[in-house]
């Protein structure tokens, strides 16, 4: 809207120009009819994205508001009943949905850890390590699986008496009880997700080092810098703009996709350790059928996401100010 | 994200209200239009191929009480059936006849059903089941299958461990010895899948009638449930012992019980399962692998002094009435005919389920099954069922923390406690 109105507007007074000279002139009928074009041309923008507001009105925000309504409504017996925040302190006090937003932090920890390996694998493959063609392509391989898909290979892969395990037992480690011990299955699901999604971070870093200044690299590399100093002064500087939009498009990821995951995996368990809020309402709405306990988790969902989203955009703001 | 939450919900509503839509379209024709007139059945299991010739004979059960009648079956995906059937029941209008899931996903909805006492009265005798499908003392629905848990045992595996297939242990110190010798024959003496916390709501329902005094039973069931007494505590502690032992397969928190753990007990890894009486994981699909005669069913191992073995199931699926129908009595005899023996026996042979007419002769689908109809007449409704889906679920975590170790038998049965008293 705030794009269309510019546009058209100025175009309104001067070709209007004509009709009001002849409006002096005291012919009345053209002069109606050149406000009836007046009045169009400045109702045309509103017509214009009408539709793209009556959806997100109607179709977003309007569905939204009744999600927020419903959630401070009762379940069950006390279906429809205003229960004010009594669905809220329930979620405060559930010790499954503090681990859910405990899990949540727990990813954001984890972000780092998530730029930093395609980020890594990008640069060595920019310095062109042997066999870096088709490390470009196998890396991005696993990007175009379906959550379902690589969630049911691990299950495999890692079962307690699956491949891994014993390829560890012949190198003497122990067997590592990989979805099932609640210390380890998180991170086992996040780093699944990471090797399932890190392809499609590792193409944008490739495109961002396309842009990089090799006279830069050269420079380091005359001056005897070694690589972790050229990797610290020179790539990671260079490349400030496309960390940034990668760390955005990683959190969103981890945030929004790990359901999938979720449910092929862990089924939020063992012992209740791996549920994110998404698994949390969903099971609360289909499996306990307390829907209205799930538009509150929604609710509170929606707003860690608005504080996410908002933080998010303040960083791509910043990164795109430095250049 | 919220935003994709809200458009899968929208989208979610579209296709709900489409389904009503066509289930208004499907919904019969407005009385006194002619003698001829349509019943409508809604379930999941019509359109399966194993279900084929039982919706066929009883089709032509009905067919011959009431030749102008016609009855149209809509099949409906399982995954959606109870909110397609939410909006219908909403509106008031759709099936005639509705398929149920027994217990709570039937008694959630008794008020769009219709009693249907008067019309069954004769088969009450000759069906099984029909607890799951009653609520205050009303019947709701007629029961097709019944679904429930018993001890199935692997008769190679205990040959192989040096033990008498045709003797299974009696009682807990016998099972405890055979297990020893499962163990050291390096097999598991059971298989065990606990991945989705369902684990031990096989092991309370199938264990439990060896374990509690009949009366306490009985009590259970009746909602009186004391979770600090000695016996309700020792089922807890055994499942916990059961696993300290060695005797689980290794990893059961992250083994899923659908299938892993059915694959674990076919391929002769393991001993025994408390497995399920239809649709899978019984009988006939360990069929697939293990032959018919090499698979067995023990009632449970008497535990307690008093305690009576009994096999635990319910009512399975069920046909029921809608409260909406223009004519009780038709929809009803609709019910009887899904319902006669000669369907059932369709239903039962082909499907791989144990159905709910008791004068069905099993004998020749092998021991396993001969066994378990044969148990059926002394038998009780499950323990598990007897719990909210909340119990069970908080049951689910805490039945994994006890497997682990990081939670004592007394702290899981107050946090049991507190969530079936709320419940």
């Amino acid at each position: 809207m705030k794009g269309s109105s510019p546009l058209v507007r100025p175009g309104a007074p001067g070709r209007a120009g004509g009709p009001d000279t002849t409006r002096q002139a005291g012919h009345r009928a053209t002069g109606t009819g050149s406000r009836r074009a007046a009045r169009s041309e400045r109702l045309a923008p509103y017509v214009l994205v009408a539709p793209a507001v009556l959806i997100i009105l109607g179709l977003r925000l309007y569905p939204l508001i009744l999600g927020v309504n419903f959630s401070f409504t009762g379940d069950g017996d006390r279906n429809g009943m205003v229960v004010g925040l009594d669905n809220y302190l329930e979620l405060a006090d559930d010790p499954l949905f503090r681990t859910a937003l405990g899990n949540v932090g727990l990813l954001v920890l984890l972000l780092p850890v998530a730029v930093a390996i395609p980020g890594l694998l990008a640069t060595f493959i920019y310095l062109r390590v042997p066999g870096h063609r088709v490390f470009r392509s196998v890396y991005f391989f696993p990007a175009v699986l379906s959550p379902v898909i690589v969630g049911s290979i691990f299950n495999l892969m890692l079962a307690f008496d699956g491949p891994l395990n014993t390829v560890l037992g012949t190198i003497g480690i122990g067997p590592v009880d990989w979805l099932g011990d609640p210390g380890v299955t998180m991170f086992t699901v996040v780093g699944v997700h990471v090797w399932a999604t890190f392809g499609m971070a590792l193409v944008v870093f490739l495109a961002g080092f396309s842009t990089l200044d090799s006279s830069l690299l050269d420079a380091a590399q005359m001056d005897g810098a070694s690589l972790a100093r050229t990797i610290w002064h020179v790539v990671i500087p260079s490349l400030s703009r496309t960390i940034a939009f990668v760390l955005v498009t990683t959190m969103i990821g981890m945030l929004t996709s790990m359901f999938g995951l979720l449910y092929v995996m862990t089924s939020g368990g063992p012992e209740g350790s791996t549920y994110l809020p998404e698994y949390y309402i969903w099971i609360q709405q289909g499996q306990m059928n307390r829907p209205a306990l799930a538009s509150a988790a929604s609710t509170v969902l929606f707003l860690i996401m608005l504080v996410v989203g908002l933080a998010q955009v303040g960083l791509l703001r910043r990164a795109g100010r430095q250049d | 994200m919220k935003q994709r939450t809200l458009w899968s919900a929208v989208l979610v509503a579209g296709l709900t209200v489409s389904g009503c839509g066509s289930a208004t379209r499907t919904a019969p024709s407005p009385a006194g239009s002619g003698t001829s007139s349509k019943l409508v059945v809604w379930d999941w299991k019509s359109g399966d191929a194993t279900a084929a010739s039982y919706i066929e004979k009883a089709k032509a059960d009905f067919a011959k009480k009431h030749p102008d009648v016609t009855v149209e079956f809509v099949a409906q995906p399982f995954d959606q059936y109870y909110t397609l059937l939410g909006t219908a029941i909403q509106s008031s209008t759709g099936p005639d006849v509705m398929l149920f899931n027994g217990g709570g996903q039937l008694r959630d909805r008794v008020d769009a059903l219709l009693p249907i006492d008067e019309y069954v009265a004769e088969d009450r005798q000759r069906l099984a089941g029909w607890d799951a499908f009653s609520k205050d003392g009303k019947v709701y629905a007629a029961p097709v299958t019944l679904q429930g848990h018993p001890i199935y045992y692997n008769k190679e595996v205990y040959e192989k461990a040096g033990l008498d297939p045709a003797k299974p242990p009696a009682t807990w110190d016998e099972l405890m010895t055979d297990c020893a010798a499962v163990k050291k024959a390096g097999k598991s003496c059971f298989a065990l899948g606990n991945k989705e916390g369902f684990g031990i709501q096989f092991f309370l329902s199938g264990l439990g009638s060896g374990v509690l005094t009949p009366q306490e039973y009985d009590d259970w069931i009746a909602g009186k449930r004391d979770w600090t007494s000695p016996h309700v505590k020792q089922i807890f502690t055994l499942w916990k012992d059961v696993n300290d032992k060695g005797y689980n397969n290794p990893g059961a928190n992250s083994t899923a019980m659908f299938n892993d753990s059915w694959a674990i007990f076919q391929s002769g890894k393991a001993a025994n399962v408390i497995g399920l009486m239809s649709d899978i994981g019984h009988w006939k699909d360990f069929g697939e692998f293990l032959p018919p005669d090499k698979i067995g069913v023990m009632p449970a191992p008497v535990v307690t002094d008093g305690a009576t073995p009994s096999l635990a199931y319910d009512g399975g699926i069920g046909y029921g009435v809608a409260k909406w129908t223009k004519d009780p009595k038709l929809a009803a005899d609709l019910v009887r005919s899904l319902t006669s023996t000669e369907a059932l026996t369709a239903f039962y042979a082909k499907a791989g389920a144990i159905a709910s007419d008791t004068t069905i002769d099993a004998s020749q689908s092998g021991p396993a099954a001969g066994a378990i109809v044969s148990a059926i007449k002394g038998g009780k409704p499950a323990l598990h069922v007897a719990l909210s889906s909340k119990t069970l679920d908080l049951m689910g975590r805490v039945s994994q923390k006890l497997l682990s170790g990081s939670l004592t038998v007394d702290k899981a049965m107050d946090q049991m406690a507190a969530a079936d008293k709320a419940s």
